[in-house]
């Protein structure tokens, strides 16, 4: 596999502020990679970095295996960063020609606007856009030149249910197609469905990087009084107390889970098979709580 | 050539039209105002022509009096047919172009290089243009090219105006005919919009380097504005005026120095604010102006080559 975004070291100072610490990342190509972080963590600022817009204080960042902030590394790249912003006197076909004109030739106007089912509704002004409209815009803008790898930054914001299953639809589709997608977003929810890698970064720094949808554990429920005995017959599975009641394993066999409790005499109540969600693993990375994620 | 047609095309925009509107109505204005002035100079007795008795003045003094005094009786029986000259269709290019080339084209140009080039700042656009170029010296270039070209069409609308404007308004307030071929009028007309074109390009610059200073729109027009106006200002000063770059538009121009009257029409909004003594010369003024384009050119590029895009 080719790495088509490398991050070694990075670091970014906005004079007292620390925004990125000395970042390690790496993105292979082909796949839908997830980016996650709490607010403040550093993601849109990385993102900067790699398009060229800000200048690393420390560190090194490759795109498509150019140094950043190497023109040439672009060439490839469709990128949208955090609210797309558009001319509003000019129509969403008007704003894709000028950004189209702005750029190397290439560009399809047309077929990005109807990947971004904006095809009925770009011979309107901008400026009578709703905040969907323009986010659908954005990811016309980043699509337009058939980029081999998409950068984008929050994409799903203001779109209603509807138009956040066809974006979901949409980004697998182009990574069935080759297309690697870099997306940085806070809807964990989207990202667990359709990111194939996450990395989770917090203060600057990766703290986690791994595949998007948890491995599977088994979680039994036997009588209190047997909880330690069933912990030491499951303890090759790293198992552990959980509750009263409760032993969690590492493990997503629940045959040999009940062969072993079987073994030591002991009987499960309940066998379940659980995969936990990415909103609990990534609250734990981060250190964050619930109440402070649903600020 | 791409990109400079893309940074036109966002141009076509609904302050662009107010602007080349307000400017074609400003041109049109004043030569209504000149002409109907130099109507009732041409239909106004001279008056009388005091003697050096009852001046008091004896020997040279009086001698350089009556020299005056003819001066200014010649001026203001020339007048009605100086403003015809100037509201001729071809001559206007010389008017426009001075007009442009002074005050009220910088005051557009700051205007637009506020929407233009710091509205990509404020209206967060120009991370887009950036990421499709990436390579920001273009992205600059093509920029003072547009507004450059911008300012390059106003002295064209003005022109066009005052072509349609002058020869009514010299028939309404029959004013006598002009003492110039059409050769004349085109040479003169040509060579001004020449020479402005190169101090617009200054106003551009000015514009350019203002908006990656201030990252904004109102930022970018208060400190072009605000510059120009102090340019202005610093020229007044006995001394330093000679090495201001408002002596240098005045120099290169070739503006008549110390029009103090808005009477008869004038050909630019800029030698009223410049003492008539003490300019550089044509070419010290040429050279001045190419230097500061430069100047700000450069440092624009330096600056926003090394500035962060974060808005």
């Amino acid at each position: 596999m080719t790495a088509v975004i490398e991050c070694q070291g990075l670091t970014k100072h906005y004079r007292r502020v620390t925004a990125l610490a000395g970042l390690d990342l790496t993105v292979e190509a082909g796949m839908v990679f997830g980016f996650l972080g709490p607010n403040g963590a550093g993601k849109t600022t990385t993102l900067r970095i790699l398009l060229g817009l800000v200048t690393p204080t420390s560190g090194r960042a490759r795109l498509n295996g150019r140094p950043v902030p190497d023109p040439a590394g672009l060439a490839g790249v469709g990128a949208m960063i955090e609210e797309p912003a558009f001319y509003p006197w000019l129509t969403g076909r008007a704003n894709l020609a000028v950004l189209a004109r702005s750029g190397p030739a290439g560009a399809s106007i047309g077929r990005a606007l109807a990947q971004a089912g904006l095809a009925e509704l770009a011979d309107r002004k901008v400026k009578g856009y709703s905040q969907g409209m323009r986010q659908r815009l954005g990811l016309a803008v980043a699509m337009m030149r058939q980029p081999s790898l998409l950068l984008l930054d929050e994409p799903a914001n203001g779109l209603d249910p509807a138009g956040m299953a066809e974006f979901r639809a949409l980004l697998r589709s182009l990574a069935d197609g080759g297309t690697t997608v870099f997306l940085s977003s806070h809807l964990l929810a989207e990202v667990e469905q359709v990111c194939d890698q996450i990395a989770v970064i917090q203060s600057g720094r990766l703290v986690s990087q791994g595949p998007a949808r948890a491995a599977a554990r088994v979680r039994v429920l036997v009588a209190p009084a047997e909880r330690d005995a069933a912990v030491a017959a499951l303890a090759r599975w790293a198992a552990r107390a959980d509750g009263a009641d409760g032993v969690l394993t590492d493990t997503a066999d629940g045959r040999a889970v009940n062969q072993a409790l079987g073994q030591a005499g002991i009987w499960a109540q309940q066998i379940l098979l659980e995969r936990p969600a990415l909103e609990a693993a990534f609250l734990s990375l981060t250190g964050e709580t619930h109440a402070a994620a649903g600020r | 050539m791409r990109l400079l047609g893309a940074e036109l095309r966002k141009l076509a925009r609904p302050l662009s039209w107010g602007v080349a509107g307000a400017a074609a109505l400003f041109c049109v204005l004043l030569a209504v105002g000149g002409a109907h002035n130099a109507a009732l100079a041409a239909h106004t007795p001279p008056g009388h022509q005091p003697t050096c008795p009852e001046l008091r003045l004896t020997g040279a003094r009086c001698g350089r009096a009556m020299t005056a005094e003819r001066a200014r009786l010649r001026q203001f029986t020339a007048q009605p047919a100086q403003v015809a000259g100037q509201l001729g269709p071809l001559a206007a290019g010389a008017e426009a172009a001075g007009l442009m080339a002074s005050l009220p084209g910088a005051l557009a140009l700051a205007l637009l290089a506020g929407a233009h080039i710091g509205g990509e700042w404020s209206g967060r656009t120009l991370k887009n243009v950036l990421t499709q170029r990436g390579r920001r010296w273009q992205v600059l270039a093509a920029k003072l090219a547009s507004l450059w070209l911008a300012g390059a069409a106003l002295i064209a609308v003005c022109w066009a105006a005052l072509a349609i404007a002058g020869p009514v308004l010299i028939r309404l307030d029959h004013l006598p005919a002009a003492h110039q071929t059409a050769a004349q009028a085109l040479g003169l007309a040509a060579a001004q919009a020449g020479r402005a074109l190169l101090v617009l390009a200054v106003f551009a610059a000015m514009g350019l380097l203002a908006a990656v200073l201030t990252r904004g729109t109102i930022g970018t027009t208060a400190a072009t504005a605000g510059t120009l106006i102090c340019l202005l200002i610093l020229a007044t000063l006995p001394g330093v005026a000679r090495w201001t770059p408002a002596t240098w538009v005045q120099a290169w121009m070739r503006f008549p120095a110390g029009q103090a009257s808005v009477t008869t029409l004038p050909s630019n909004f800029w030698s009223r604010f410049i003492s008539a003594t003490g300019q550089p010369s044509h070419l010290a003024g040429l050279a001045g102006l190419a230097t500061l384009l430069a100047a700000c050119v450069l440092a624009a590029m330096v600056v926003f080559g090394r500035s962060d895009v974060s808005g």
